[in-house]
């Protein structure tokens, strides 16, 4: 039997790292999206503005 | 990009009181195991991110040949999403793998067919990506993706069967003395719920980051193409 | 009726020349320059030499040893072979003209591989000697030699294709080992433990299941890349 406090040492290190890993990757998820949307919105307004497109130079 | 479909949303909720009642599952329902104790309880998000990975790994070699029959870039976009996912979900795997084996078995490591199957197959992904990285015309990008996911596909449960062969004549591995007995304990009913359940659970999950994932590639093409037609 | 046998078997007759032809192409070129032979037989010496000095292979530990040294030996000095073979084809603009040429893809595929498993079998042929001499070992095993030419056969049949892709990319040369060493494993585990079976005369029944598994993924994935080399080649 595997003494107790080894035990649930190891479990809380398991699912920590389970969820750590998970929520990582929500998170570039998240920030992927975040970041393509305003892209997207940059350029729609370059694309209706032209003239816009120097304020990014 | 058109904003969330509604049932997308609903996938979400879902998934996530699924989760919660997974970990009620797991922490309060399961009972403990007679020799690994509460270590043992890894044990069922350990399978279910093997599966998620797994389901991954399918949905990559069926959108590959779909690709290649098909010629539709779609397919390429959700390969690529099904790979990026059973890649992050297979790290998870083996990840809690290793910390339910060292004080199970005392090493970190076990070269069991499974583990060492699924270490192989990330680098295959490794691999995928890398070569999707070094071409640039999307047309040929993806049908070089989804001819390399197809040879990769078919020689992994060649590599998963030739290791189990290798193993039973080679019972010695290092470290582990009966590694041979990863996930193997006797399961009792309440232990045998809980794994479904928790198999059922990450099945939603998977379909509902699959479906993000997708869209998040969708956006990011659409971008793509904005861009190129600004530059003109 | 007739007509229709005569234009398969001239078609069929096309399909083998030019298979031929670019078989012929490759050992003709590699006769006059020997560059793609010189550079795998040097690296394999470099690297049985490396294995002396990285692994105590004293004379009990040499049986075990052997079949694993050798087959790391083959895959290393093989990815030379491949990636060389397809730059040369893609640098000297013979793959544009292979292309152009009216039969199947496919008959590209074939005399690449019949090419490349030429090449890494002669590389095979020369090392096992030196080897055998090096270490006082005896590698003259006709079941070794058949594990040799098995395993072969597989590696360059994905090597083919995957160095056709490879050579196309950015990354050149550094991709074709990191595609190819996760997918040919199969192979190299079955040769080691086949290559071993043999050189210790273990019985029959034990080496046919590794046997088996060279076998199954020879025909496999040749039959594979066979099918999908029209994938990697369209312009």
């Amino acid at each position: 039997m595997i003494p107790f406090a080894t035990s649930i040492k190891f479990m809380i290190g398991g699912y920590s790292a389970i969820f750590l890993m998970l929520a990582v990757y929500l998170v570039t998820l998240v920030l992927r999206w975040r970041r393509m949307k305003r892209d997207m919105q940059m350029l729609e307004n370059i694309k209706n503005d032209p003239g816009e497109a120097n304020k990014y130079q | 990009m058109s904003s969330q479909p509604k049932a997308l949303t609903f996938l979400t909720i879902l998934s996530a009181v699924l989760f919660l009642g997974a970990l009620w599952m797991v922490f309060l329902f399961a009972p403990l195991e007679a020799v690994m104790n509460y270590v043992q309880k890894i044990f069922y998000f350990h399978i279910a991110n093997a599966w998620v990975g797994m389901l991954g790994f399918l949905a990559a070699a069926v959108a590959g040949i779909l690709y290649l029959v098909k010629k539709d870039l779609k397919w390429d976009l959700v390969e690529l999403a099904a790979v990026e996912i059973s890649v992050v979900f297979f790290s998870i795997t083996i990840v809690s793998g290793s910390i339910w084996a060292r004080p199970t078995w005392g090493t970190w490591w076990t070269w069991d067919p499974r583990l060492t199957t699924a270490a192989i197959l990330e680098m295959i992904y490794l691999a995928y990506l890398l070569l999707r990285q070094g071409i640039e015309d999307p047309e040929r990008r993806a049908r070089f993706s989804a001819v390399y996911t197809l040879i990769g596909s078919l020689s992994v449960p060649l590599t998963f069967f030739s290791i189990i062969l290798w193993q039973t004549i080679h019972p010695e591995i290092i470290g582990g003395g009966n590694s041979g007995s990863v996930g193997s304990f006797g399961m009792t009913t309440p232990m045998l719920l809980t794994m479904f359940y928790c198999l059922f659970t990450f099945s939603f999950v998977f379909v509902t980051l699959f479906w993000y994932r997708i869209r998040l590639g969708r956006l990011s093409e659409q971008v793509e193409i904005l861009k190129l037609k600004v530059m003109e | 009726m007739e007509v229709q046998t005569a234009v398969n078997r001239t078609q069929s007759n096309a399909y083998l020349k030019a298979v031929l032809a670019i078989v012929w192409k490759d050992l003709a070129a590699e006769l006059r320059s020997r560059e793609l032979l010189a550079a795998m037989l040097v690296f394999a010496l470099l690297v049985i030499l490396i294995f002396n000095f990285a692994i105590e292979l004293q004379p009990t530990l040499r049986s075990t040893i052997t079949p694993g040294v050798l087959w790391a030996t083959f895959s290393f000095a093989g990815t030379l072979g491949l990636n060389r073979s397809m730059a040369i084809e893609k640098d000297r603009g013979c793959l544009d003209g292979l292309l152009l040429a009216p039969v199947d893809r496919s008959a590209i595929y074939f005399g690449k591989l019949f090419s490349n498993l030429v090449f890494m079998l002669i590389v095979e042929v020369i090392v096992l000697p030196v080897y055998a001499v090096l270490y006082n070992t005896n590698l003259f095993n006709p079941g070794l030699l058949l594990v040799i030419l098995l395993g072969s056969i597989g590696y360059v049949a994905v090597g083919t294709l995957l160095s056709s892709m490879a050579v196309q990319a950015r990354t050149r040369d550094v991709l074709l080992p990191i595609m190819l060493f996760p997918v040919i494993l199969p192979v190299l585990l079955a040769a080691v433990k086949a290559s071993g079976g043999f050189l210790q005369q273990a019985p029959m029944n034990t080496i046919w299941p590794w046997l088996n598994i060279l076998i199954v993924y020879d025909v496999v994935f040749s039959a594979i890349a066979f099918m999908v080399f029209d994938f990697v080649v369209e312009e």
